[in-house]
């Protein structure tokens, strides 16, 4: 047990410690807000019920989210399998899940601080005002939904090799973001972009966040796709992961 | 006490392709043990099953009394993998943390200072990971391999790409750490590392051990002795009928001839009354005795195993 809270520590740590990732992570979402704030006139109401500056900084919090999963796990996953840190891994005591598990850990515990650095962000520059109660049922809803980014995150990191994780990675990004409506709401899309969108996981993600401060409450649907996503890529990890152990790879 | 290992018709196959043929192979405790082969004779297979990271496909592996996967998680075993291009360690963290996780990651490490001063790379503490060359992350490898403060230790071809200083000093670090009544396995293509480090040299190619015993041993095994002269209009068919002669080479007037008994065969000449100059009588080494035994040269396959 001491061992693999010692490796979860030492994979926070690395993260934290990364200017690259960290930039990335932190720059995206902040940037846009800003960048986005004056798209619409920021009180304009979204879908009826939330001002574009809200609706805006719960998007960029779900892409905050989706940016610092896939780069927690992603690339970073794909370089270390690539250099033999994987396997090395393998060969000390720790049980086999271990790694992926604390890859996984590792990807959710950072979303956490971006996740509240947006919403800090959004109290600073787009005047959003919510209940204490409210805050936190929004960071903790949207935190604990992060877990398909972060399971999409380790997948990458597991079938692409080192050199194209990283130009994967940030196609995901801007493809899970643009799409799923993080960038501009779905509803000012052409009816097909929005049927696209209503399959990604970041639209509902961030649906989940809005819902909740519209007044609509807990978006079961949206929560069932979520969690659809994270069952299927996580029976893909598996699978993956099978697939190396009986070649002697992970 | 149980043997360090215990390899038992040991069948695993890739696909179609036969990696490992029936092997069989005992390492006694404080052996060091060297697996000798050309590449793709199923050495890093062998050490792979070892650890637990293959399953056989038929026969069965015992490591420290145990399976390979018991033995790795009780911490028993260190290892040094292949790894390629790659370094084998996390990239952009320093030394010194790579090793301090290591270290939390076994139940009784080998105090960190003992395992640095061990793997020497007490002037490599404070670099990064991706700021080492070859070398230098060959031996904090070994480091990692070695902090768990393992019983046994697995190393494949852990001296490739080094230059050879860096052969030198890692070679001597390997020595002292068997000393300390380790068992240590690894697997190379290198003749003269399996020769200085090994108590016993087993040969493997084709996944089956072709031969197994100190390197003396081994060459005493083949035809051991070369003995050359000078000869006027040497004549093979007597030649080949001297005493230990295996092996007839003549070209021009020099004549090369494999022995099994060098003496027996320089008394035999003389007995014969042949009339030479310039004898010499010199052992052949391990590559020769290598070559005899696998019919390859270690040396011209450039390809990397599995």
């Amino acid at each position: 047990m001491t061992g693999l809270l010692a490796f979860g520590r030492f994979e926070v740590a690395r993260l934290l410690r990364s200017w690259k990732f960290l930039g990335i992570t932190v720059g995206f979402p902040v940037i846009f807000y800003m960048l986005f704030l004056s798209d619409h006139s920021p009180g304009k109401v979204i879908d009826g019920a939330v001002p574009w500056r809200v609706y805006l900084m719960v998007s960029m919090c779900s892409f905050g989210a989706l940016v610092a999963a896939l780069n927690a796990g992603g690339s970073r996953l794909s370089t270390e399998r690539a250099s033999g840190w994987a396997r090395q891994v393998r060969v000390t005591p720790i049980p086999a899940w271990s790694y992926v598990a604390t890859k996984m850990t590792a990807s959710m515990l950072v979303v956490l601080p971006v996740l509240v650095l947006v919403e800090v962000v959004g109290i600073a520059f787009g005047d959003v005002r919510l209940d204490l109660s409210t805050w936190v049922e929004l960071t903790a809803l949207l935190w604990v939904t992060a877990v398909p980014f972060a399971v999409l995150g380790v997948f990458v990191g597991f079938t692409v090799n080192a050199e194209t994780a990283y130009p994967v990675v940030t196609a995901l990004m801007f493809v899970l973001g643009y799409f799923g409506g993080l960038f501009n709401p779905v509803r000012s899309m052409p009816q097909a972009m929005q049927t696209a969108a209503r399959a990604l996981p970041s639209f509902h993600h961030a649906s989940l966040g809005l819902a909740l401060l519209d007044g609509h409450g807990f978006g079961i649907q949206d929560a069932l796709v979520l969690a659809a996503y994270s069952g299927v890529l996580s029976l893909a990890v598996l699978w993956k992961h099978r697939v190396e152990e009986s070649r002697g790879l992970a | 006490m149980d043997p360090a290992l215990r390899f038992n018709g040991v069948v695993r196959r890739y696909g179609t392709h036969v990696a490992l043929d029936h092997l069989n192979l005992q390492v006694a405790r404080g052996e060091t043990v060297a697996l000798l082969g050309p590449n793709g004779a199923g050495k890093s297979t062998t050490i792979s099953l070892l650890l637990g990271l293959l399953r056989p496909h038929a026969g069965f592996v015992e490591v420290l009394g145990t399976s390979a996967r018991q033995a790795v998680a009780r911490g028993r075993v260190g290892a040094m993998l292949q790894t390629g291009s790659g370094s084998g360690l996390p990239p952009g963290v320093r030394v010194s943390s790579v090793l301090q996780l290591v270290r939390r990651l076994y139940r009784c490490p080998a105090p960190f200072d003992v395992t640095v001063e061990r793997a020497g790379i007490e002037d490599l503490l404070d670099r990064s990971t991706h700021r080492l060359s070859g070398g230098q992350a060959q031996r904090v490898r070994f480091a990692v391999a070695i902090a768990g403060d393992p019983e046994l230790v697995f190393l494949d071809e852990p001296t490739a790409a080094m230059d050879v200083d860096s052969q030198r000093s890692f070679w001597r670090m390997m020595r002292q750490f068997g000393e300390e009544g380790r068992t240590i396995v690894f697997a190379t293509h290198h003749l003269q590392e399996a020769d200085v480090i090994a108590d016993r040299v087993v040969v493997i190619n084709r996944g089956r051990v072709v031969a197994n015993g100190p390197g003396a041993t081994l060459k005493a095994a083949v035809a051991t002795r070369q003995v050359r002269f000078v000869t006027d209009d040497p004549d093979e068919v007597v030649l080949d009928q001297m005493d230990g002669v295996t092996d007839v080479v003549v070209r021009g007037i020099g004549v090369t001839l494999n022995s099994l008994d060098a003496d027996a065969t320089v008394k035999a000449l003389v007995r014969h009354g042949m009339d030479f100059s310039d004898l010499e009588v010199t052992g052949a080494g391990l590559e020769e005795a290598f070559l005899a035994l696998t019919g390859r040269d270690p040396t011209l396959n450039e390809k990397r195993e599995l």
